[in-house]
């Protein structure tokens, strides 16, 4: 059990900041940065029409204040938040592996620091393995990272890393879960139509990413980010990840199942949330060593 | 367009079922349900390990046969839960069956158990058979003096068992100024330390390895509880704590006058730090043992007191790679007179222990691959030990793990030099229910 944690977390944990598409922390369903994909998938299957309605006049557009909104829509909705989530991790041999747990985040300030607990139910060699996250979006700061591994009774302080690792085994990023802050990458609006704004992010440091730049749809309804492709420098879109499920809850749009795809091996990871709510009113000692060793059963079952 | 947009929005929901023709999202094939308030959990496992070379005091080149299943239950109420983890097992190298309770455990908030108000939400207890850890140390511990399992650990089982359960009541505090655990351990549970029945060691006495397989008769174990406290307080990204202990050293190094070994009375005082630095993580933890039982340092039969300091630091170097160090130091006190009294001064440690620490851990294969290597040297000693170790697990239901136990050195009795005829390969299979 050790073992599978260890080297899910020990090793390389980040979750950071930051993201993806534009988000950051999540809960429950923002757990993925991603967002929101049904909007971008029929508008890209069904309706290739929108896309060729753009807007007249490109320059208009306030690129960061969408960047901006689409972070809070995809990491910061309501104050705090819970969710139980799944994953469904699919090789490219079709092997299949599960993992099952509920995330709690709360909100210092909205697109600013939150905190956040993982408690992992499944699979059984990380039952009741916790994960906990003290997330800056000071970019100079490392976020604070902790793992408790109950076999050992062990609260086990985790080095900050490359946030671009797979989250827990997943083809997830660390940093598609925590969010990668809005910072880090330069916009620019490639396209608007009536329904999204399809913006190019390329990183400011390249040298600390895998990819040369990133194509986000935003959704203009819910300022989600519903679709991103990531880019090498030869142009190859090697990696997507996307909103397959968007539902309104307590009135915050909310992405409640996302996929994120190894276009290369043809690798993918599904990602389901259930029982989401907002603003239960999460205190601060919620996020503490603790709940690491004695988990806030209220707010878990 | 206006069309397009209501369709879209309404499609949200069609979207995803058009999704699950392809894709797995059906609840069913992902097995879950809702959460049960009391699950069961568990695995069973086949591990065997051998040595590299034979040992002349043992007659098994085994060094580990197991044939294992652990069972876990659990079950939550509001504010406090059970659980219960135990493994049944057959030890082939010893030809027994066991079975050990690591966990049966009532946790939860003190008012759960007795109302004490607001007071008792400041207040949560841990009471029974459990593990338990804390410090700042990888594979080194200072101030945890909690019951760890060594003979597990150089057979290559699981890391999970380098610690052993104790029955204790934990009490922990949480309050403004900082918390505190207090640990209390009525019977005094000592290490699962080398004693001869799986790998032989070095006597002084005998000068020579032997495979005694021996036990601390009852006598000779101390009577009174074990008292382990924790303060710690986090500030900033910085987390302190000081520690305190007062029991008995947990493996016996002491000797009576009549030659048996057993426990003598130990107090432990300590401190720790560690702190986010450079992009990795710094560690720095010292410990003051008093060995009460000799003072003055002049009694050869019972260990010094001793200072011991440990720094650490832990980075990801690149992608899926980490690497740690540490250096840790056993300083001896009153070092003048254990030499003016030692019965076997040819085999007397150094005044200063001086041990080295490297880790690497690589993972691959979308993490379903893990490469581990440990290795311990001691510079004053000239020896050391190499942990190597491969787990692979491409699914849930199965792990396969290998490694081997390396122990080097130059001087026959020095701390990792006389276990070389334990250097051990071992490979575990593991299969979750």
């Amino acid at each position: 059990m050790l073992k599978k944690i260890l080297n899910v977390f020990t090793l390389s944990l980040p979750l950071s900041i930051g993201a993806p598409l534009i988000g950051a922390p999540l809960i429950g369903a923002q757990l993925i940065a991603v967002p929101l994909i049904a909007a971008t998938l029929i508008a890209a299957t069904l309706i290739a029409a929108p896309f060729h309605a753009m807007s007249a006049d490109l320059s208009s557009v306030d690129v960061a204040s969408i960047v901006k909104n689409a972070e809070k829509a995809a990491y910061y909705s309501g104050n705090d938040g819970r969710s139980d989530a799944r994953m469904m991790i699919v090789d490219a041999q079709d092997r299949k592996q599960m993992r099952q747990f509920t995330i709690l985040r709360r909100d210092i300030e909205d697109n600013g620091d939150q905190q956040m607990m993982v408690f992992f139910s499944r699979p059984a060699d990380v039952k009741d393995t916790v994960f906990r996250v003290e997330k800056h979006v000071d970019l100079t700061v490392e976020d604070d990272r902790w793992l408790y591994l109950p076999a050992l009774d062990l609260v086990k302080r985790i080095s900050s890393g490359d946030k671009r690792t797979s989250f827990v085994g997943s083809h997830f990023f660390y940093e598609d879960v925590s969010g990668r802050a809005i910072s880090e990458d330069s916009f620019e609006l490639q396209q608007e139509t009536d329904v999204a704004y399809i913006l190019k992010a390329t990183p400011k440091a390249p040298d600390t990413v895998e990819f040369a730049h990133y194509v986000v749809t935003i959704d203009k309804k819910t300022k989600l980010p519903i679709l991103i492709n990531f880019f090498k420098a030869d142009n190859i879109n090697y990696r997507r990840v996307e909103a397959v499920k968007i539902e309104e809850i307590q009135g915050f749009p909310t992405v409640v199942r996302s996929k994120v795809s190894d276009l290369e091996s043809g690798a993918y990871t599904l990602m389901e949330f259930r029982n989401i709510s907002f603003d239960l009113g999460l205190g601060d000692d919620v996020f503490s060593e603790r709940s690491l060793r004695n988990p806030p059963r209220e707010w878990l079952n | 367009m206006k069309f397009v947009l209501s369709t879209l929005t309404l499609c949200v929901g069609l979207s995803g079922s058009v999704l699950a023709q392809e894709e797995p999202w059906d609840m069913e094939e992902w097995g879950m349900e809702e959460t049960p308030s009391h699950r069961f959990s568990g695995f069973v496992e086949l591990a065997s390990g051998a040595r590299l070379s034979s040992d002349p005091v043992i007659n098994t080149e085994k060094t580990l046969a197991d044939l294992r299943a652990q069972l876990q239950w659990d079950k939550d109420f509001d504010a406090s839960g059970i659980k219960f983890t135990a493994d049944f097992y057959y030890d082939g190298v010893l030809d027994q069956t066991k079975l050990q309770v690591r966990e049966l455990v009532l946790q939860g908030s003190l008012n759960a158990l007795v109302d004490l108000g607001d007071w008792g939400k400041k207040l949560d207890v841990k009471v029974g058979q459990q593990i338990l850890t804390w410090g700042t140390g990888d594979y080194v511990f200072l101030n945890d003096l909690f019951a760890k399992d060594f003979q597990s650990f150089f057979a290559g089982r699981d890391d999970d068992y380098l610690k052993a359960p104790s029955f204790s009541a934990k009490v922990s505090g949480f309050f403004d100024w900082a918390n505190v655990d207090l640990v209390i351990t009525p019977k005094f549970t000592p290490d699962n330390y080398i004693n001869g029945d799986y790998f032989s060691f070095f006597s002084p006495l005998a000068g020579t390895n032997i495979a005694p397989g021996f036990d601390v008769s009852s006598p000779n174990k101390p009577s009174s509880p074990e008292y382990a406290m924790r303060i710690y307080k986090t500030i900033g990204s910085t987390e302190y704590a000081g520690y305190a202990y007062t029991g008995a050293h947990k493996s016996p190094a002491s000797f009576t006058e009549f030659g048996e070994p057993y426990f003598s009375t130990l107090r432990v005082y300590g401190a720790s730090a560690i702190t986010p630095f450079a992009n990795g993580l710094l560690n720095i933890e010292m410990a003051y043992y008093d060995s009460t039982d000799d003072e003055q340092g002049s009694e050869p039969l019972v260990p010094n007191s001793q200072i011991r300091w440990l720094l650490g630091y832990e980075q990801e170097l690149v992608k899926n790679l980490t690497a740690s160090a540490q250096l840790y130091v056993e300083h001896t006190n009153d070092f003048d007179a254990l030499r003016a009294n030692s019965l076997a001064p040819e085999f007397d440690p150094n005044r200063s222990r001086v041990l080295f620490t490297q880790r690497f851990m690589y993972r691959v294969m979308q993490q379903t691959l893990t490469l581990n290597a440990f290795n311990f040297y001691s510079t004053s000693d000239e020896d050391g030990y190499l942990k190597l170790s491969a787990d692979y697990s491409p699914v849930d239901q199965w792990q396969l793990s290998s490694g081997f136990n390396l122990f080097y050195g130059k001087e026959q009795f020095s701390f990792f030099k006389q276990f070389e005829d334990a250097s051990n390969a071992f490979v575990r299979f593991k299969y979750y229910y």
